[in-house]
């Protein structure tokens, strides 16, 4: 474990440069920005249930896996870029050292923009229930944060030479196509988990009998809530697993390919 | 502490390292070999970065693949650059030896140690971007002698290094050896080997063509195909003379200069003063036409081939 925690310390020390940090101001600003032209553009306070949605896609769902995806994917491949990568694996376990904190640092990179946006976001909006809406809304930052992290890292580490195309096809195809598909397919992507958590602690309701219609109910599906924390909180460690069995099955040679 | 049998090394159709065996007990060894011969393929698999196709690779007695406690006991610095730009020597060096297994406080120890060791403790706490590339090499060595391995594994070392850098480098590593832990050092440059240690291994094609020492490695230059350049009094006569008694099998002068091509270095080294005393003639220089190791790893290949 002093391994990695030294690859987080490390990570973090080098993410503390001016670039990164207006990435992380316009990642905490993204969501305040848009809540607030929707506020002060509209005659009318928008109802709670639209807050709710707009929020969600806002900072969960946009913020959280924008975030990861650019912070988690290139992990290894920016090492294989950079040519340090050797550097690390003649470590003892220095490629897991490195995948795992660097997952730690990119987790904890991104939560703290998000929930700062949050919190100036919601009473912005002004809505009832505001208290509610961010506790539901930081919960699930919660969950998305370290489960689109592993995914992006374990996609960072099939394929490091395509890492960021890999995730962008992943994110646009399954997480933003397939988990809106009325199929037990959807019941495969993190969307799925997150927006039927919305849906149960924020105790929406929709038009149709008992504000679940069956249209809703098969992107929602009806599961407990209990089974999506579990399936979100497991998620992880297995995807964390299966990376670092990748990386120590794989060979990076750093050579050049002239020098051979 | 290093054996390979038999080991191949496959990039899709592109061979790496060709049916490698070599035994190599502790001691220090110059691997020596021409760009893309190889050299790095070989560093990789004994590193454990690679597997083998074929074969097997043991360090130490171990094989190093994903071997934690082998890679306690080893030092390696690549070629490739590989260094982050914005932070500093010490930070970097400190940071590698902690995933050595260092606590944060007997790595910021070792750290201040090696960069001291390679003579970067003024500039140690600048950015790796304003480093010199002679610095940046200094740096990549301290990482990679910070935990005191027993085994130490350099790859072109001395790229981009002065002649006092490379000077004092030479000195660390000598004392390093003087130790007695073992060094594999790989070069394309003779000299570089030469001024470390006197056992060499020649690789070529991805294949192990000789080993032995310096004299050995000269020896084989004199014994094999070359060409030697002369400066007489009269290059016309000196050159007749030297068809005549089959020393050459062709000869050409561009201004003044004779270049022989011999099949015998050897004879005619040998010779040669007494067919310049008979003819009455002078040679005022004589020395190898082609000064890199290419014809020499060329013949070794023909001679490897059966060609020769």
């Amino acid at each position: 474990m002093g391994n990695v925690a030294a690859v987080f310390l490390f990570e973090w020390k080098r993410a503390l440069t001016l670039p990164r940090m207006m990435w992380w101001g316009v990642l905490a600003a993204f969501p305040v920005f848009i809540v607030g032209v929707i506020r002060f553009t509209t005659y009318q306070i928008p109802p709670r249930e639209f807050w709710a949605g707009m929020l969600y896609a806002l900072i969960p769902m946009l913020v959280s896996m924008l975030g990861m995806l650019l912070w988690a994917t290139p992990a290894i491949s920016a090492e294989l870029e950079r040519r340090s990568w050797v550097y690390l694996t003649v470590r003892p376990n220095g490629g897991t050292a490195v995948l795992l904190g660097k997952y730690l640092a990119a987790v904890t990179w991104v939560i703290p923009p998000t929930l700062i946006g949050l919190s100036i976001a919601v009473p912005l909006a002004d809505t009832s229930d505001g208290w509610r809406l961010w506790w539901t809304m930081a919960r699930l930052v919660c969950l998305s944060c370290p489960a689109y992290g592993a995914v992006y890292l374990l996609l960072g580490t099939l394929l490091p030479r395509r890492a960021l195309v890999l995730a962008v096809a992943y994110t646009l195809i399954f997480e933003l196509i397939v988990a809106l598909v009325p199929a037990v397919i959807n019941k495969l992507t993190i969307q799925y988990r997150l927006r039927a958590l919305l849906v149960e602690w924020c105790d929406l309701s929709f038009p149709g009998p008992g504000g679940r219609p069956s249209g809703v109910l098969a992107l929602i599906g009806d599961d407990p809530a209990w089974q999506h924390v579990m399936t979100l909180l497991l998620l992880p460690p297995v995807l964390l697993l299966i990376a670092v069995a990748i990386l120590r099955w794989s060979e990076f040679s750093t050579s050049a390919e002239s020098d051979v | 502490m290093i054996e390979l049998r038999n080991v191949t090394k496959l990039y899709g159709k592109v061979i790496g390292v060709n049916d490698f065996t070599l035994t190599l007990g502790p001691g220090a060894y110059g691997l020596l070999g021409p760009n893309g011969s190889g050299k790095s393929t070989l560093l990789n698999l004994i590193t454990g970065q690679l597997r083998p196709t074929l074969g097997t690779v043991r360090v130490l007695g171990e094989s190093p693949r994903n071997n934690a406690g082998l890679f306690r006991r080893l030092g390696y610095c690549p070629s490739s650059e590989g260094l982050y730009a914005g932070v500093s020597a010490f930070d970097w060096v400190r940071y590698l030896q902690q995933l050595q297994g260092m606590t944060a406080q007997e790595a910021v120890k070792a750290a201040e140690q090696a960069l001291e060791l390679v003579g970067m403790t003024q500039a140690m706490h600048r950015p790796i971007s304003s480093y010199s590339r002679g610095m940046r090499q200094r740096t990549k060595l301290a990482q990679a002698l910070a935990h005191d391995p027993d085994v130490l594994i350099l790859d072109e070392p001395f790229n981009g290094l002065d002649p006092v850098g490379r000077h004092e480098l030479t000195t660390v590593l000598r004392k390093w050896i003087g130790q007695g832990k073992s060094l594999l050092f790989a070069s394309h440059l003779l000299h570089e080997i030469e001024s470390l240690t006197q056992s060499f291994l020649l690789i070529c094609g991805g294949r192990l063509l000789a080993s032995g020492t310096a004299q050995d490695v000269h020896a084989m230059m004199v014994g094999l195909p070359n060409e030697v350049a002369l400066r007489s009094s009269d290059p016309h006569a000196l050159a007749a003379l030297l068809l005549r008694e089959h020393a050459a099998d062709s000869v050409r002068i561009e201004e003044g200069l004779l270049t022989v091509a011999t099949p015998q270095p050897g004879r005619l080294f040998e010779q040669l003063p007494g067919w310049l005393k008979a003819s009455g003639l002078e040679v005022s220089e004589m020395h190898s036409a082609d000064e890199s190791l290419q014809e020499l790893f060329n013949s070794l290949m023909k001679l490897h081939r059966g060609e020769l």
